[in-house]
């Protein structure tokens, strides 16, 4: 549906040349949500603005619906307006000279050819009803909430029917209720249109409840690209396991390479020997990082046994969070975090026995 | 909880007691603004011959039927109708196409054109009128006598004296501000609106139109008014371009009946045709009021950093140039070295080659050999600092009352010190004429016929400005940094000096500085309450002088006044008051 090749985009600002995306390549399924994910200046907005026509690129090809709407090489450069797209920005941009109706109706009276007004104000009506505005169609746009700006310009938004819905951090200006509230609803509403959409985000909640697809993105470039179950439980690089959410990370060296079963192998930290998930390709001697995840290490019992990376660690915080209990713990030379089931009995300074499964831990190239 | 209820003293007050600091500013406001104009409607009633004749019993309703049965006040309507929206017209509209360009597209020099732009404020009204007669005048005009002696043309080419010079000199006048107070209008605005208009499928036309044009039209209407008010009020241009060719609107008109008061006592009539003027100022300035009101619901600005889009100008790019150089040529260059020749000539005529072998400083040795010269100078230093410095004060007093204090009528205070903004100078001055003859008579001073007379009446002209300009910069200091001085234990006079000075020390500087360039250039109030050698200040100087034929004295005056207002507009560009300046009408 929409098919991105090898764009580069840069821009001058006030400190010099940026050069934002640096060679993207995304490929979109017809009714994807696709997430673009990263920090700010990772370069999704200006991916999401090139896919838009808002931005010119300096280099690559974008197409969308099989129709070529932008290529370097062959000099072509379809403007936003003659792009089947309806999008969403951060501010909303709620034109504040109209009333929500105008607002809604601006697409449609922008279409070639003239839309008979009752089947304007059908579509319109319609809009608003999917958003769950009716009722608000005389109101003068200045006069919403924020939450109601923002399903207005969702309603602008989808109210051609456009190919593809683009939306950027659409969420972000809303408080943290609403936000939970939208969070599900926007996805239920695109997924039950079957619109393909492309979503701007840094938030990694939104990434990973909302997907089909998340694309990381740092300094330019997407590192990972899969579901997000995938992102989380095998992250590729070290930034990808840190930016979505909490991770222990342990540095290392390879002694022992991945045998027949699996890709587990071995590796000597500060915390000792720690057999774990290597990446492809790694030989011994390799610097990595065993990566861990708070939730997966637990105590250890007396089923046990050696084999299973049991280490010794001291507990030196406990916060009770209600469902976790999240402490911290000091293992060799490492300050380590761990999420304990609550009823977990432990104290600060307890010198305590954890167990890192083997195949919960992943060496990543450091 | 026990801290909520702590309550720092700081600069507020117990609701119950009226501070009698708060009361002495009210009331020198309302002394300032209601007593003068309560006069000058009072006046407007009376037939006395002086206004020292003045008692109840010349009370009368003769003035008003003469005034609105005269043909002439008819033909003052109409040329000051016409003068007003062609001049507001032309100075609106390059302001808008100069905004435009540095703001939206990708015209080179964008810096040049900041700076440049707002340098047509150090050419005073008068003297850009003047270069323009020596210009353009029917008879001797330098572009006149060309086309007749060289190129073989019967007639005139052009007449300065007329409607469209006016229209044309005023409208230039007016561009400097209407630019100023458009530049943050356009740059305020979030390009994400356009930008969901494209993604709607509008063309850029259609977008232009249905969105950036009707997004800017409230921020748009606002400043054409305003520019309307400013070209209603002004003197200067029709006096010098109107009134030797009998064109009157009511600026000169009102001095002209105070004017021949001395053979024929008119000022009763002179007082019911202001309070015409007055009239119709005051209802531009309502609408102008209104508008700010609702264009301030219009909340375009959200607070993300825009990156606009500019438009290439393509085949555009160069005509583009020539209009930003085109303007700059006729509005700063020009007139400065029309000003600059004359005033090194022997005696004024057309360059040619002959002419530049005998150039002297001759005439600014006259100058400053002429007596009145030095007296004048005097004067007007004096009035100068003193009216920038009383406004800056009293600027600051009030505004302090009105966004900081719970004072009772500081919604009033604010008002009032708003209103003179729509009262022009010219009738300004008329009603403090009034005032000021009624005070001396009763106090035995001689308010009239001092220096004074002419700061006090600046001073209410120029706090409107003074104290929106502080409003805005007091409530872009957050109350918090004052009370995180009070809670380190400094007192309400500490936090004054130690936190608040230190924070508004660049908008009263700021305020200072252009209250000193605002009242240097004007003529139509000191005119008309110039009462021999005590009042008379170097706009007077320079306007008798012309009235005189000494023009090539007038141009070495101008030459100097010029030079010095120059530095002035640098300065103020220096401490980085254009935008604000601009932001707080």
């Amino acid at each position: 549906m929409i098919k991105i090749e090898n764009l580069h985009l840069s821009y001058q600002t006030d400190e010099g040349m940026v050069h934002a995306v640096r060679g993207v390549n995304i490929d979109i399924a017809e009714g994807q949500f696709f997430t673009l994910l990263g920090p700010s200046g990772c370069g999704k907005t200006t991916t999401l603005r090139a896919l838009a026509g808002l931005e010119t690129p300096a280099d690559g090809e974008i197409s969308i619906d099989g129709k070529l709407v932008y290529s370097g090489p062959k000099s072509i450069n379809i403007p936003s307006y003659r792009r089947d797209i309806g999008m969403v920005f951060q501010s909303y941009a709620i034109w504040p000279h109209m009333d929500v109706f105008e607002n809604v109706a601006f697409p449609l009276r922008e279409m070639g050819g003239r839309m008979p007004k009752s089947k304007i104000r059908d579509k319109v009506l319609a809009a608003l009803s999917l958003v769950q505005l009716d009722g608000y169609e005389d109101r003068p746009a200045p006069f919403l909430s924020g939450g109601q700006q923002q399903r207005l310009a969702l309603a602008r938004a989808l109210v051609k029917e456009p190919k593809v819905l683009l939306l950027d951090e659409p969420l972000s200006n809303l408080d943290a209720k609403l936000r939970d509230e939208m969070r599900t609803e926007l996805r239920d509403l695109v997924k039950r249109l079957g619109i393909t959409t492309v979503y701007v985000t840094h938030d990694q909640l939104e990434a990973l409840t909302m997907s089909d697809v998340v694309a990381v993105m740092e300094t330019g470039l997407i590192v990972q690209e899969s579901t997000p179950f995938d992102i989380y439980e095998e992250p590729r690089t070290r930034f990808v396991a840190a930016f979505i959410g909490q991770t222990n990370f342990v540095e290392g060296k390879i002694d022992a390479a991945a045998n027949g079963a699996g890709r587990v192998g071995s590796v000597a930290t500060s915390c000792g020997s720690l057999r774990c998930i290597l990446p492809d390709g790694a030989g011994i001697g390799d610097a990595v990082s065993v990566v861990v995840r708070p939730e997966d290490v637990y105590l250890a019992d007396q089923r046990s046994v050696d084999g299973d990376n049991m280490v010794t660690a001291e507990i030196a915080e406990i916060v009770f969070m209600g469902e976790t209990l999240e402490c911290t713990a000091i293992v060799g030379a490492e300050t380590m975090r761990l999420k304990l089931h609550p009823s977990t009995r432990v104290e600060a300074g307890q010198s305590i026995k954890l167990v890192f499964p083997a195949d919960r831990c992943r060496a990543l190239a450091s | 909880m026990a801290t909520r209820t702590l309550d720092f003293p700081k600069m507020r007050f117990d609701r119950r007691k009226l501070n009698p600091w708060h009361v002495t500013i009210f009331l020198v406001v309302t002394v300032l603004v209601a007593v003068p104009v309560a006069i000058l409607i009072l006046g407007s009633f009376s037939n006395a011959k002086m206004p020292t004749d003045f008692t109840w019993a010349t009370l009368t309703f003769a003035n008003y039927p003469e005034v609105w049965l005269d043909p002439g006040t008819y033909n003052i309507l109409y040329n000051t109708v016409v003068y007003v929206a062609g001049a507001t017209f032309v100075g609106v509209s390059v302001a808008a196409i100069l905004a435009w360009l540095v703001e939206r597209t990708t015209i080179p020099g964008k810096i040049w054109i900041y700076a440049g732009v707002p340098l047509a404020l150090a050419v005073p009204g008068l003297l850009q009128a003047m270069a323009w007669v020596i210009l353009a005048s029917p008879r001797s005009g330098f572009i006149n006598r060309f086309a007749m002696d060289k190129l073989g043309f019967e007639s005139a080419l052009i007449d300065i004296y007329t409607l469209g010079g006016m229209i044309f000199v005023e409208g230039l006048r007016l561009v400097p501000t209407a630019f100023l107070m458009m530049v943050p209008l356009l740059r305020s605005m979030d390009p994400a609106l356009e930008e969901a208009a494209y993604t709607s499928g509008a063309r850029p036309l259609s977008t232009a139109r249905k969105i950036t044009l009707m997004l800017m039209a409230p921020g748009f209407v606002a400043v054409t008014i305003y520019q309307a008010i400013i070209a209603l009020e002004v003197f200067e241009v029709p006096g010098v371009l109107g009134m030797p060719a009998d064109i009157h609107v009511f600026s000169t008109r009102v001095y002209m009946l105070v004017a021949e008061a001395e053979f024929l006592p008119t000022y009763g009539q002179a007082n019911a045709l202001a309070m015409l003027y007055l009239g119709v100022a005051l209802v531009a300035s309502y609408f102008y009021w209104r508008l700010i009101r609702r264009s301030e619901r219009f909340t375009v600005v959200t607070g993300k950093g825009y990156r606009p889009k500019l438009t290439p100008l393509g085949k555009w790019h160069y005509p583009a140039i020539g209009f930003v150089v085109l303007f700059m040529v006729l509005a700063i260059i020009l007139p400065f070295l029309v000003l600059l020749y004359t005033s090194l000539v022997k005696t004024l005529q057309p360059p040619s080659w002959d002419v530049f072998s005998t150039m002297s400083f001759k005439w600014y040795s006259w100058v400053f050999d002429y007596g009145r010269f030095g007296s004048t100078l005097t004067n007007t230093f004096q009035m100068v600092f003193a009216t920038a410095t009383i406004v800056t004060v009293l600027s600051f007093a009030i505004s302090l009352i009105v966004v900081r204090s719970k004072f009772v009528a500081r919604r009033v205070l604010d008002q009032m010190a708003f209103m003179p903004h729509a009262i022009p100078g010219v009738v300004m001055g008329l009603a403090f004429l009034w005032a000021f003859l009624q005070f001396d008579k009763f106090t035995g001073t001689a308010m009239f016929g001092s220096i004074w007379s002419v700061v006090l009446v600046f001073v209410v002209s120029f706090i409107a400005y003074g104290t929106r300009t502080m409003n805005a910069a007091i409530l872009q200091i957050h109350s918090d940094l004052e009370e995180a001085a009070s809670v380190s234990g400094a007192p309400p006079w500490r936090t004054l000096w130690r936190v608040f000075m230190p924070l508004m020390m660049p908008s009263l500087v700021g305020i200072w500085v252009y209250v000193v360039l605002l009242s240097v250039r004007l003529a139509g109030a000191p005119l008309i309450l110039y009462e021999g050698r005590r009042t008379e200040v170097l706009a007077v100087l320079i306007w008798y002088l012309w009235d005189d034929g000494e023009w090539e004295a007038v141009a070495a005056m101008g030459v100097m006044l010029m030079i010095g207002l120059f530095t002035l507009v640098l300065l103020l560009r220096g401490l980085g008051f254009g935008r604000s300046m601009a932001q707080a009408r």
